[in-house]
């Protein structure tokens, strides 16, 4: 819970606010979709950490993967965490709230009522039922340690608070202006044709 | 399902259009998982009257007890049939998801049998079972059929499956899988077309149980570590193998059997190439290492490159077109056919036409001139397509060479048969590596598909191409040499195994790294994280995740057996298929040949009496009969195969007696020290690759 002060109408008011200024020091799973590489590392370590079993089918984070001839593209899907969660909105049961000491929007199993309507209303294919127990699922950052993180290769997994993926997403972009200032002021590379390289 | 196994074996008989089910534990306590449990279903359906592209044929398609686990490199798959290209085994080794995804539906093997009378594919849905029409696909590329299956099930249906060339059943076709992924080598791909069987496509929900999840996790997050911490790894996490075949190029190692053309290799370089059309690094479910290159070349398109892809189309042609070579890897995937073996034929050719032998009347019209467009393009797919002088092609090298031998007069040929000229071990044509080196020569000539890749000395081969590295200083050169040369001394307790040129020695470095891929392939997991390609797994790395997953204490020994065992059943079966010591050889050609280009050009080659030296070595650490080359009888005991041994005495081809010169050491305590005396020299840089 953050405090900040703010000045109105020449009055000095200290307002307690909630919400994004307070959970942005949480630390959420992050994804760097340009180091992803399609190794489904993650799902395999979230099953096992979870369920005790190697399947990515029940795995609380998916790698969207399409092979396309020769090209691939792959995409790490999880939940989101969001602060205005729609799924805690519109669960019919109640059945999600937040866990105290990390944030992390959970699912009660007991309330769960498996109608999938949290499936249907996440915009990120975050929640989704147990293909076993019939209940909701979703990544719980495996109360503040989560596997996924631990185990990709490519770093390209992070468990940060939002404060400082916002600060890295910035340092990332002004990087790459000025590595395309750079290659515009040097003019194309020594090697610039396929034949080139004989 | 038991803990690391689905515990099913499918058998499905096309003739019949049934499936039935055995239980893995039948063969799973002695022979473990992937090529090990191959090799036993293989010895027992198959012999020497088995027509390879007959009916009576069986495809195996094996995972092991660590596929589809957070092992790393946990997502391979062994294909073994008898081989239509040597008549013995044939046998590959693929990457890619299918492995991990049959295994999640609960399947360790799938064996197919008989024939098919129309083209089906086979679709496993956990324990669903379908053989579904395929008349839709016959003919569509792999890029193609895969896609058209994914329409039709689902997209996270894994495919694996023929191109045009296995449904033509060229001998040298392969069963593709995804990416840079095909099981290659030994024409898997011909036998899966003469079944009629265009694919396997596998959706699996029920996932791989293990005992002991936490220690699991631990275990294989602790090997994952093994192969991110090596000294190789951020090299070939980075570049792959684009850089080593730089180095291999310019040292004439690879491609580097031929005087007739013109040296240009000095320049070779693929950073450039890398550099401008890289489109991203990929690889193969549940690995670490992701060590392909994704490419996107505007005026061809997208393709995945890995291994001997870089040189066979480009190097082994004289081809220093690019955009071409690109073309023909691509094409190589769509079309399902082995990129060493058809560059090989092509190279063959070219050599030919060099030395006067054939003409332009033989071939069809191409003029067979080194990187030839028109020539390796025409050729290429008259082979694929069976078309004219390719459908000879397309029966192998020495169906060709006799067919060529018919045409040609004896004076032409310079007095020997055109298959004198063919880089071949047993009709198999050679990888791009060359035998002019001593422990490649016995590499390949004992190699148990006829072939050196998974009987390779390591040591050698990346002392030979260190030098050519091109980001590497001198003085990581010459360390990295130092290394390599110390680890290989240590490992065969002889200083002559590091030398390059040496040749004592070297029988226990291939051995060494035959016993230590044979573990990861028998685990179900990738042998390019092992010193073959420079990465420190060894086979005590896999002991903690397989007693934790297992819930059983798993040793070092029992694995190291486990490979042994394997490897005396597929000899015994290659025996019993008609394979002696005899066929262990290099073409006769390469004897005495001096390096022929490169960095080493002029360096002197192999002797046919230092082969045969090699052997004997190789023949009395494997315990097999000198004379024979035959499994002794107590070595096949030892490994608990006493049926195996029973049917070869039947068979009257158990040597009599114990002629191998096995000393007094237990041989697998002695293997086990040498391995941790080695390791301890080998850590680090001195990474080993490929």
């Amino acid at each position: 819970m953050a405090e900040r002060s703010l000045d109105g109408e020449g009055s000095d008011v200290t307002v307690a606010l909630q919400g994004p200024v307070a959970t942005a020091s949480y630390s959420r799973i992050t994804v760097d979709v340009e180091k992803c590489v399609g190794c489904r590392i993650c799902e395999l370590a979230c099953s096992l950490k979870n369920y005790g079993e190697c399947n990515p089918s029940r795995a609380r984070i998916f790698i969207v993967r399409d092979e396309d001839g020769g090209a691939v593209a792959t995409i790490p899907v999880l939940c989101q965490q969001c602060e205005d969660a729609l799924c805690v909105a519109m669960c019919p049961a109640a059945a999600l709230g937040r866990n105290a000491a990390t944030h992390a929007v959970v699912v009660d199993p007991d309330k769960c009522l498996g109608c999938r309507t949290c499936v249907e209303v996440c915009p990120f294919g975050g929640p989704s039922v147990d293909p076993r127990t019939g209940k909701s699922e979703k990544c719980t950052l495996c109360d503040g340690d989560p596997a996924c993180v631990k185990v990709c290769p490519e770093s390209a997994l992070a468990f940060v608070s939002a404060e400082e993926e916002g600060l890295h997403r910035k340092r990332a972009g002004a990087a790459k202006y000025l590595d395309h200032l750079r290659s515009v002021a040097s003019g194309p590379g020594p090697h610039s044709s396929p034949q080139g390289a004989a | 399902m038991a803990n690391l196994y689905g515990g099913k074996i499918l058998f499905a008989d096309l003739t019949h259009n049934v499936v039935r089910v055995v239980p893995t534990a039948h063969y799973a306590p002695l022979y473990i998982g992937g090529r090990g449990i191959n090799a036993r279903l293989l010895y027992e359906n198959v012999d020497a009257q088995t027509d390879p592209l007959g009916p009576e044929n069986v495809l195996l398609f094996g995972t092991g007890p660590l596929s589809g686990t957070l092992f790393p490199g946990s997502s391979r798959t062994d294909v073994m049939c008898k081989s239509p290209v040597t008549g013995f085994i044939g046998d590959a080794n693929m990457g890619g998801n299918w492995s991990a995804e049959l295994k999640h539906a609960g399947w360790d093997h799938v064996v197919l049998q008989g024939k098919a009378a129309q083209p089906v594919y086979l679709y496993i849905r956990n324990d669903k079972v379908e053989i579904r029409d395929a008349r839709h696909l016959w003919g569509l590329d792999n890029y193609a059929a895969h896609r058209c299956i994914r329409e039709e099930l689902g997209s996270e249906v894994k495919v694996v499956g023929i191109g045009p060339a296995g449904e033509n059943q060229v001998t040298y076709a392969n069963v593709f899988s995804s990416l840079a992924n095909p099981a290659s080598r030994t024409g898997n791909g011909a036998v899966m077309g003469s079944k009629n069987v265009k694919a396997i496509a596998v959706r699996g929900t029920q996932g791989v149980q293990v005992a002991d999840p936490e220690a699991f996790f631990a275990a294989c997050v602790a090997a994952q570590r093994v192969v991110t911490g090596s000294a190789y790894y951020p090299h070939v996490h980075e570049v792959g193998a684009s850089d080593s075949n730089t180095a291999y190029v310019r040292s004439g190692v690879k491609w580097g059997q031929t005087e007739q053309f013109p040296a240009w290799e000095s320049s070779w370089d693929w950073a450039p190439f890398w550099k401008q059309y890289g489109a991203g690094r990929t690889g193969c479910t549940g690995c670490p290492v992701q060590c392909m290159e994704a490419y996107r070349l505007p005026s061809v398109g997208a393709s995945v490159i890995s291994c001997d892809l870089y040189t066979a189309f480009s190097a082994g042609l004289a081809n220093e077109d690019l955009e071409l070579w690109f073309k023909m890897v691509l094409e190589c995937h769509k079309q399902g056919i082995d990129e060493a073996s058809a560059a090989m034929v092509i190279h063959w050719l070219m050599e030919l036409w060099d030395l006067g032998i054939i003409d332009a009347s033989l071939t069809d019209g191409h003029q067979m001139e080194w990187g030839n467009r028109e020539a390796i393009e025409g050729t290429f797919f008259s082979m694929v397509h069976r078309r004219g002088f390719g459908d000879v092609l397309a029966r192998g090298m020495r169906v060709t060479a006799d067919y060529l031998d018919a045409k040609i007069p004896s004076e032409r040929r310079g007095g020997h048969s055109t298959y004198y000229y063919a880089q071949q071990v047993n009709n198999n044509p050679m990888f791009g590596l060359t035998d002019r080196l001593h422990s490649q020569a016995l590499g390949y000539a004992i190699g148990r598909r006829s072939d050196l890749i998974s009987d390779i000395d390591p040591y050698e081969m990346t002392l030979a191409m260190v030098d050519c590295e091109p980001r590497y200083s001198e003085e990581q050169k010459a360390a990295s040499s130092a290394r390599l040369r110390e680890a290989a001394a240590a490992l065969a307790g002889i200083d002559e195994a590091g030398d390059i040129f040496g040749y004592k020695g070297k029988a226990t470095l291939v051995h060494d790294m035959g016993m230590t891929i044979g573990v990861a392939d028998l685990c179900g997991t990738c042998k390019w994280h092992t010193k073959f390609n420079g990465l420190d797994v060894e086979p005590k790395d896999y002991v903690a995740a397989l007693s934790a997953g297992l819930g059983r204490t798993v040793t070092t020994e029992e694995l190291v057996a486990a490979s042994l065992r394997m490897r005396d059943v597929e000899r015994a079966l290659e025996c019993k298929l008609g394979r002696r010591r005899e066929n262990d050889t290099i073409p006769e050609r390469d004897f005495d040949k001096p390096m022929a280009r490169g960095y080493w050009k002029g360096r002197p080659g192999v002797s046919r009496d230092r082969l045969e030296e090699m052997k004997s070595d190789y023949y009395t650490i494997r315990g097999w009969d000198l004379e024979t080359g035959v499994p002794l009888k107590e070595t096949l005991v030892e490994y608990g195969l006493d049926d195996i041994a029973d049917d070869l005495a039947a068979l009257g081809i158990l040597p009599e007696g114990g002629s191998s010169g096995a000393g007094d050491e237990p041989p697998l305590a002695a293997i086990l020290t040498k391995e941790d005396e080695a390791r301890r020299g080998a850590t680090g840089h001195s990474a080993v690759r490929s």
